[in-house]
C-alpha cells in the first residue's frame, strides 16, 4: 500500500492526483476521491454571511505524523491499494480547494469506507487550525460537535489522545 | 528550559509569553503564566486543550526535560 501525505499552501489538480493513484499498481478497481472546498457563506451571529478568505494555520511534523497513523488505521481495516491525502495551509480564498482525499482499492466499499474514515479522523486529530475572515473581522473557527460525534459510527472508542 | 509552541486561539493570548522557560511539568508552565497573562493561563484551563511534547500528546503532569517542546493545542478544526 503506498500512500502520499501533502501538506502545502499551493493548489492541487484533482486529475492529476486520480492519474497518480490509477498508475500505482495492477489491480485497482475503484479510485474513490473526496475534496473539500471553502464554503463561500458561514454562520455570522444567526445568520448566513459572506466569508473574505480562511486562514489555516498547521503543526509542522505532528500533522504529518497523525495523518500517517491515520492512513495506516484505514489500511488495517480495509484493502487498500494507495491513499493520497493533500491538506492546503495557508490563506484560501472562497470555494477554493482545501483538502484531497483519494484511495485506491479492488473494490468499490473498501474505497468509500476508507475515504470516510479519514477525514472523519483528519477532522477530529489532525492539528490543523482555521481562522475565518468575515464582515472585516478574524475568528478562529470553533470545532463542530457533530464531527466528534461521526467517529461513533466506526464503533472505536473516541480517543482520548488527538 | 523547554521550548513553548500555542496554536490557533491559544496565540492569540501568547503576546509577550517567552519562547523558552524553565519548568517541570505542562501543568506547572500554566501555572507559572498564570501571573503576568492570566488571559492565556485561563484559556490553557479549558478541559480541551491538551499539551503535546516532542509532537506527542502526553499528561500534563508528565516531567519535562531540557530541550523538550511543548505545544499547547487547542481543539482542532482541520478538513
Amino acid at each position: 500500500m503506498k500512500s502520499t501525505i501533502r501538506i502545502q499552501p499551493e493548489d492541487f489538480d484533482i486529475s492529476e492526483q486520480y492519474q497518480l493513484l490509477r498508475d500505482l499498481t495492477k489491480g485497482i478497481g475503484a479510485v474513490v476521491t473526496f475534496t473539500g472546498l471553502v464554503r463561500e457563506f458561514e454562520p455570522s451571529g444567526d445568520q448566513q454571511s459572506a466569508i473574505d478568505s480562511l486562514s489555516i494555520q498547521h503543526y509542522s511534523g505532528m500533522t504529518e505524523e497523525l495523518l500517517s497513523q491515520i492512513v495506516d488505521r484505514a489500511a488495517a481495516r480495509w484493502n487498500l491499494l494507495g491513499v493520497t491525502i493533500i491538506h492546503r495551509i495557508g490563506e484560501l480564498l472562497p470555494s477554493e480547494q482545501i483538502v484531497f482525499v483519494g484511495v485506491a482499492s479492488q473494490h468499490r466499499n473498501d474505497g468509500f469506507m476508507a475515504a470516510q474514515f479519514i477525514m472523519d479522523y483528519l477532522k477530529t486529530q489532525a492539528t490543523f487550525w482555521k481562522q475565518i475572515s468575515q464582515n472585516g473581522r478574524s475568528c478562529w473557527v470553533d470545532t463542530k460537535v457533530s464531527d466528534a460525534q461521526v467517529l461513533k459510527r466506526w464503533n472505536l472508542p473516541v480517543d482520548k489522545d488527538l | 528550559m523547554v521550548k513553548l509552541l500555542f496554536f490557533g486561539r491559544l496565540s492569540d493570548y501568547a503576546n509577550g509569553v517567552p519562547s523558552q522557560i524553565q519548568a517541570s511539568t505542562a501543568a506547572d508552565i500554566r501555572q507559572q503564566l498564570a501571573t503576568e497573562h492570566p488571559l492565556l493561563a485561563r484559556q490553557l484551563s479549558e478541559p480541551q486543550v491538551l499539551v503535546a511534547v516532542n509532537k506527542q500528546i502526553v499528561d500534563w503532569q508528565q516531567a519535562l526535560q531540557g530541550g523538550d517542546e511543548v505545544a499547547f493545542l487547542p481543539p482542532v478544526t482541520g478538513g
